[in-house]
């Protein structure tokens, strides 16, 4: 929650993890330019948790490779932890909605999660270790020797959190993570998230199309419309550390904040 | 691994109905005349066989013709993957060397044995580098393919994670690339045996196929059968010990059987 980023005499002055300025994204050139994102403004705190949200089609998919530099944005400034970034970043750690392909399935997930360990020039041991940990914070202990594939999709994505949370980046960036489970699964992975966030303490910054995820995950809700594609609402959410599928959702400022986004989003 | 329905015990009687079928019509060939009268029975084959694996000859030149091939074979397969594996990879190189490729897979190796034997002379070497470059092809060809198909989440995952590149090339690259390299490895060593046992015959260098034509002048049919019937036999048990190893291997691989 907001509380809890380091508080200095002046809020404004606050570090910001990541701050995004004037971001504009577009393919093709000249009269072919198909103008995506334009004139992004972004402010990430330490340990918050800021749901991107817009319709399908909008760009966020964009929008996160921008983010985690995968893309180069056309125009604009991405900064983490102050310095400017021009490509993937030792602070970033990205959960694609691909679980199933982002995974490597010659590995078992023991070796998933450690590979980009391994990749850090990490000892074996220590980065085993590791990787039994995370899976064991994302409730797959005693699971590291199977392979992805003989785990549901449920399991894999937890696999590909782990794999993130072992990277140890100071942001996790998630594209529309749970778009491809089932409903309770989609409901024991955001508990499961906001779990993690508690007792780790990183940031997270996740992309998704559906207003009452973004809602009852965040501390912040961006909202993104129009084409192309820029921030027409920010939303603090204020629904407190401990939130609940079924109490959160009832609450009156939820159905509120989503009418309020409704709109927004109802507008282009 | 139950793709088929019929049980191990008859898929055995009816390979064994096959083979008694194959030996029947050799057999009814040769009675009826038809073909030249130096062509052995299958009786005088099974003798010759028999004469075969007791002759310390036979065993030289099998091991001669093996170690060729063999060592052609392991040489353009490694050479194989790892160019392919570069080419494949790499879109500039993909695009450039193309033609190339084209081009080489269907040169006729074997007609290019003159110039080695020129070159290196009619040894055990020139049979080696022979068999490389006819073995090259298949796994350079398949390895290529095989790194080409690379997934777009996987390579974003790559790259998020900032993998150095060797690392990427040994456990990303080289195991997504491994079903079809492992054909191209397969292929390319029943290509070995063959084209072992082709140079052999044409430039006289020691091994099995020398022995073939020895014994064919020394009119001694039933032999040269013998000995053409491992040099199949030897190709059969590679591509068998290869086929074992591949399912082990590729255990992931089985995700797309379920």
């Amino acid at each position: 929650m907001t509380t809890q980023t380091p508080t200095t005499e002046a809020t404004q002055t606050a570090p910001l993890l990541m701050k995004v300025r004037g971001m504009s994204m577009s393919y093709g050139e000249g009269a072919q330019e198909n103008k995506i994102i334009e004139n992004l403004d972004l402010d990430v705190e330490f340990g918050q948790f800021i749901s991107i949200v817009g319709p399908s089609g909008v760009g966020k998919t964009t929008l996160l490779r921008c983010l985690s530099g995968l893309l180069r944005p056309k125009a604009g400034t991405i900064e983490v932890s102050g310095t400017q970034i021009s490509g993937p970043h030792p602070d970033l750690a990205v959960v694609f909605q691909d679980y199933s392909r982002s995974l490597m399935p010659w590995m078992t997930t023991r070796e998933n999660v450690a590979f980009p360990l391994q990749g850090k020039g990490m000892g074996k041991t220590e980065r085993n270790n590791l990787a039994d940990e995370n899976l064991a914070a994302v409730g797959l202990a005693g699971q590291g020797d199977k392979f992805p594939w003989e785990m549901s999709g449920g399991m894999q994505q937890r696999v590909a959190i782990a794999r993130a949370l072992a990277y140890n980046a100071k942001v996790l960036l998630m594209d529309e993570p749970f778009a491809s489970v089932d409903a309770q699964t989609r409901f024991d992975l955001e508990d499961l998230v906001l779990d993690l966030q508690h007792k780790l303490g990183v940031t997270i910054l996740l992309v998704t199309h559906d207003i009452d995820e973004a809602l009852y995950l965040a501390d912040k809700v961006v909202v993104i419309a129009e084409k192309p594609a820029t921030v027409v609402d920010e939303i603090i959410t204020d629904f407190g550390d401990t939130r609940d599928q079924l109490a959160t959702k009832a609450d009156p400022r939820f159905a509120e904040a989503r009418a309020r986004i409704l709109v927004r989003l109802r507008k282009d | 691994m139950k793709e088929s329905t019929i049980s191990p015990g008859l898929l055995t009687v009816q390979r064994v109905v096959a083979i008694g079928v194959l030996f029947g019509i050799w057999q009814l060939i040769i009675a009826s005349g038809t073909m030249p009268s130096m062509l052995p029975g299958v009786t005088q084959i099974f003798a010759g066989i028999g004469e075969t694996i007791v002759s310390p000859l036979f065993w030289e030149a099998l091991g001669k013709t093996l170690l060729a091939a063999l060592t052609g074979w392991v040489l353009a397969s490694v050479i194989g993957v790892i160019l392919g594996l570069t080419i494949g990879s790499v879109r500039f190189l993909d695009r450039s060397s193309n033609i190339l490729i084209d081009f080489g897979r269907s040169f006729p190796v074997l007609a290019l044995m003159p110039v080695v034997i020129m070159l290196l002379g009619s040894n055990s070497i020139m049979e080696i580098v022979v068999v490389g470059l006819s073995c090259l092809w298949p796994v350079l060809v398949q390895t290529i393919y095989g790194a080409r198909r690379q997934e777009s989440a996987v390579a974003d995952t790559v790259a998020v994670f900032r993998i150095p590149v060797m690392l990427r090339f040994r456990r990303v690259l080289l195991p997504s690339a491994m079903p079809f390299i492992a054909t191209g490895v397969r292929i390319s060593a029943s290509i070995a045996i063959l084209v072992a046992v082709g140079v052999e015959v044409i430039s006289q260098a020691p091994g099995i196929g020398r022995q073939i034509t020895l014994m064919q002048q020394a009119q001694r049919w039933d032999m040269a059968f013998a000995y053409l019937f491992f040099a199949g036999l030897v190709g059969w048990g590679i591509a068998a010990l290869l086929q074992l190893g591949e399912n082990r291997l590729l255990k992931w691989k089985r995700q797309n059987d379920d």
